[in-house]
């Protein structure tokens, strides 16, 4: 009986499994024939006759043993197994990370942009449509769904049509999912706080409170160079910078609806109670415990950098994992270096709303944005590339690669990065974090679904942190965060060509706000506002009030 | 140099076609060398004349300038969105604001240094500080700024480190508008001062020395001799600079305000260049920048043809 029931379930799923690779290439053997595609040796859909295509790359530069951001083993590899899996010839081409956006401009305006290209800047591409130089993928997408598997798989319908517009079907972009949403933390120096008996900050009370003492002991702190004492960072980029704090004074009632019409902005300087924020970092300003020059320096500049890296700064608001970045050049490399081996920043979680929670406003699921440029005559072949680089394989290769060249197995199974430290192989080094730049359509590590072990393994892979830092900063930056929804209704006209200036105006506007005198505080505000209103915002709330209410009519929440 | 100054002293006898051909074989070469710069010019500089329809016209990319459609308002769409805007408004009030006071402070700045020079007995020393002071002039603006960092910025900067031990207390250089103003200006005369006074120099060396001689005769001291032969002697370079500064009063360099700006003094520190660069060229409104452009250079025309005509009026020779 037994064996009479193992055969027949093994025939049953012999069949099965037959059936379904008939039906599949059968519903799709006209389809291949049209697109010129036959099914491989290796069941993969590969192109009869080669296909050239060019795919953008961002290049970071050269420094610190980094290899050429377009040839180099990674690409050869990805070069060497597009072409065996599906005959694709791909060829890269460098743009440069830091100014993408206006590289990426100027190659499309002269007609010289690559097939495929990736940009954080969504109306780059929306402009570019509009002229006509973007290649529309809902057709492609659809047409082609059964030949591209993994793109489906990976990114799904939330992703893919993420940009469809609600008016004309057209999808200019694709966007690439973001596999770890972590984005902000507030930092503190854990040693000072040892020095001065003090707690972990865990309210703003508790937080200003550290910022006087960190002021007042500078010279405990910091010894002769007491007067280099900064108790808490800022830059230009205010509305980054204060972000965790902000949030804590916005209503936590705040609708789906206001989070779209007051969001053009994305630093959310125009959710309501942002003043009440920054007229605490004013407060602070006057009482001498934020960086004077904080406003003078610009992008980029590293002034702020090196005061983090030689101990002077008690506390900041910044990126997830900045200060654990870069290994012995990086802030807490420095730190444990110039300071000591316990000069730590610990992230903290500080800032509670009015609800008690540590709110914090997140992206949405999304990253970089894909596209094909209008003269692209390979569309087929550019999505089967993006289907090879979402291929779950294909992303666990790149993000972690070999054994032993660029990641170590520790004994529980976790996956430490290795990557430009000692014993990798050199000619492995990932030039960016997990590869970030060939795999276009994931941010962030993602080992298959293990959530544990990914977690694991992003917390030991800053060299010379302890791992139980990175993991708090991981659950910091992410606790009561509020996870931003897919608002589909289409283009507003308001917007176009606003986001630079009015991006320009917030800096002003709030690094103004700061350094003014308390009594002046909110005449400095309520002028830059009406200005902020008047110079192109007013009309962008309107017109996205009118979008919103046009497609979700009364409703206020979306699902 | 001299060669082209020599030519028209032959002055090939335009007598037949053979005697033109005479000319363009002797002098040829003059000829070649000149062929660059006008290619430059009808390359770089007319050709794209015809890109001036983008201010009228809705930019696209995939279009050529003839086949982008009008823009609305007869064309004028652009014209009329930069003088509603603020921000623009503003610029055009930063610009003329900036640049009469480089006018005012930075014009007459070279004239003294080259007079001064100029008295100066010592020739060792006259020619290491004219060295010296036109060094400055081959820094990008982008290291005068962070220079200006370094030794401005309220808390790290040398200069207020300085001030702060002696007492002083710390000035707000690049943190405050006004002082901003006069950073600005004064890092703008630091950087040109000594190399706009070579050509008052090389002026005043063409001033005849008998001159001199008959002014120390007729027993004028030196400050004599400035009021009387060199400041005469000087006039009609004067003039022609003057007339070329005030055709600039409406341009405006990108690279000073924008590397020296900082998000406190944008107030003052915005100009047309940068507003063209943020508002235009980086949110990619083609029309708009190409409009607020056009404007500029029509308006910096008008003025450039006023200094003139005034100063063929004043009896001066002008540019034309």
């Amino acid at each position: 009986m037994k064996k009479f029931l193992a055969l027949f379930l093994a025939v049953m799923m012999t069949a099965t499994l037959f059936s379904f690779a008939a039906s599949a290439e059968t519903a799709d053997s006209a389809l291949l024939a049209e697109a010129g595609l036959e099914v491989g040796p290796d069941g993969a859909y590969r192109f009869i006759e080669t296909r050239k295509i060019t795919v953008e790359i961002f290049d970071r530069g050269l420094d610190n043993g980094k290899t050429s951001a377009y040839d180099n083993k990674w690409t050869q590899w990805i070069h060497d197994s597009v072409l065996a899996k599906h005959n694709i010839d791909v060829e890269y081409q460098p743009v440069d990370r830091w100014t993408e956006v206006d590289q990426l401009n100027n190659l499309l305006a002269a007609g010289d942009a690559p097939d495929v290209c990736v940009t954080y800047d969504y109306s780059t591409i929306q402009n570019y449509a509009k002229m006509g130089g973007v290649t529309d993928l809902a057709e492609y997408v659809d047409k082609y769904a059964s030949v591209l598997p993994s793109l489906w798989g990976w990114l799904g319908e939330s992703n893919i049509y993420w940009d469809k517009d609600p008016a004309t079907g057209s999808i200019w972009a694709l966007e690439a999912k973001l596999a770890v949403n972590t984005r902000i933390n507030t930092f503190v120096r854990q040693d000072w706080l040892e020095k001065l008996g003090i707690a972990e900050p865990t309210t703003l009370e508790e937080f200003e409170a550290m910022l006087r003492s960190f002021k007042d002991n500078a010279e405990l702190l910091l010894g002769d160079e007491a007067d280099k004492m900064v108790p808490f960072s800022l830059s230009q980029d205010v509305g980054w910078r204060d972000d965790h704090l902000a949030a804590a004074f916005i209503p936590e009632t705040i609708t789906d609806k206001d989070i779209y019409v007051y969001g053009f902005d994305d630093r959310h300087l125009m959710f309501p109670g942002y003043k009440e924020a920054v007229r605490k970092l004013n407060e602070w300003y006057n009482e001498g415990l934020i960086w004077p020059d904080f406003a003078l320096y610009g992008d980029g500049d590293t002034t702020e950098d090196n005061m983090f890296k030689a101990g002077y700064v008690g506390s900041m608001i910044h990126n997830w994992d900045l200060p654990y970045r870069d290994g012995d050049n990086g802030i807490t490399g420095n730190l444990h270096k110039l300071v000591g081996p316990d000069a730590n920043y610990v992230a903290v979680t500080a800032f509670q709303n009015e609800a008690g929670l540590y709110r914090k406003f997140l992206s949405a699921p999304i990253d970089r944005k894909v596209f094909l440029t209008g003269a692209n005559d390979e569309p087929l072949a550019s999505l089967l590339y993006l289907d090879f680089i979402s291929n779950a394989d294909t992303v666990k290769f790149l993000q972690v690669g070999e054994e032993g060249k660029t990641h170590k197995v520790l004994e529980d199974g976790t996956i430490q990065n290795i990557s430009g430290q000692e014993g990798s192989d050199p000619e492995w080094i990932q030039n960016s974090l997990n590869n970030i730049d060939y795999t276009i359509t994931i941010n962030g590590l993602n080992l298959g679904g293990d959530i544990e072990l990914t977690l694991k393994s992003i917390a030991t892979g800053y060299a010379g942190v302890d791992a139980a830092l990175i993991a708090k900063a991981y659950d910091a930056s992410l606790l009561d965060g509020r996870i931003g929804k897919h608002v589909a209704v289409g283009e507003v006209e308001a917007e176009v060509g606003m986001s630079n200036p009015l991006a320009e105006k917030r800096d002003v506007m709030l690094c103004n706000a700061i350094i003014a005198k308390p009594e002046d505080f909110d005449n400095v505000w309520d002028s830059a506002w009406a200005d902020y209103l008047a110079s192109g915002a007013q009309a962008i709330i309107d017109g996205r009030l009118a979008a919103w209410e046009a497609v979700y009519g009364e409703a206020t929440m979306l699902p | 140099m001299n060669t082209a100054a020599r030519a028209p002293v032959v002055r090939a006898k335009p007598k037949a076609a053979k005697g033109i051909a005479t000319y363009l074989r002797r002098y040829w070469t003059l000829y070649l060398l000149l062929a660059l710069p006008l290619a430059y010019f009808a390359i770089f500089k007319y050709t794209p004349i015809a890109n001036i329809l983008i201010a009228f016209k809705q930019y696209n990319m995939t279009k050529s300038v003839w086949h982008m459609q009008w823009a609305k308002n007869n064309g004028w769409e652009f014209f009329i969105k930069a003088f509603s805007n603020r921000d623009f408004l503003y610029a055009l009030r930063n610009t003329i604001t900036l640049n009469m006071l480089d006018l005012v402070v930075g014009f007459p700045a070279p004239i003294l240094l080259a007079l001064l020079l100029n008295e100066l007995p010592f020739k060792a020393f006259k020619r290491v500080t004219q060295t010296v002071a036109y060094m400055p002039h081959f820094l990008s603006w982008i290291i005068i700024s962070q220079l200006a960092l370094q030794l401005f910025a309220p808390t790290n900067g040398l200069v207020n480190m300085a001030l702060r031990n002696l007492g002083f207390g710390t000035i707000p250089f690049l943190n405050d508008s006004a002082h901003w103003v006069w950073t600005y200006v004064f890092l703008g005369i630091w950087q040109s001062v000594g190399w706009n006074t070579i050509i008052y120099l090389a002026a005043i060396t063409g001033i005849n020395p008998e001159l001199y001689e008959a002014a120390s005769v007729d027993g004028a001291g030196r400050f004599r001799k400035i009021f009387h032969v060199t400041l005469p002697g000087l006039k009609p370079t004067i003039v022609v600079l003057l007339i070329l500064s005030l055709g600039r009063i409406l341009g405006s360099d990108f690279d000073r305000p924008y590397a020296l700006t900082n998000k406190i003094v944008n107030d003052v520190s915005n100009v047309i260049a940068t507003f063209v660069y943020t508002s235009g060229i980086k949110s990619m409104q083609f029309s708009l920048a190409t409009a607020v452009g056009l404007f500029q250079s029509v308006v910096c025309v008008i003025f450039l043809l006023g200094a003139n005509t005034i100063a063929e009026r004043l009896g001066e020779r002008g540019l034309m």
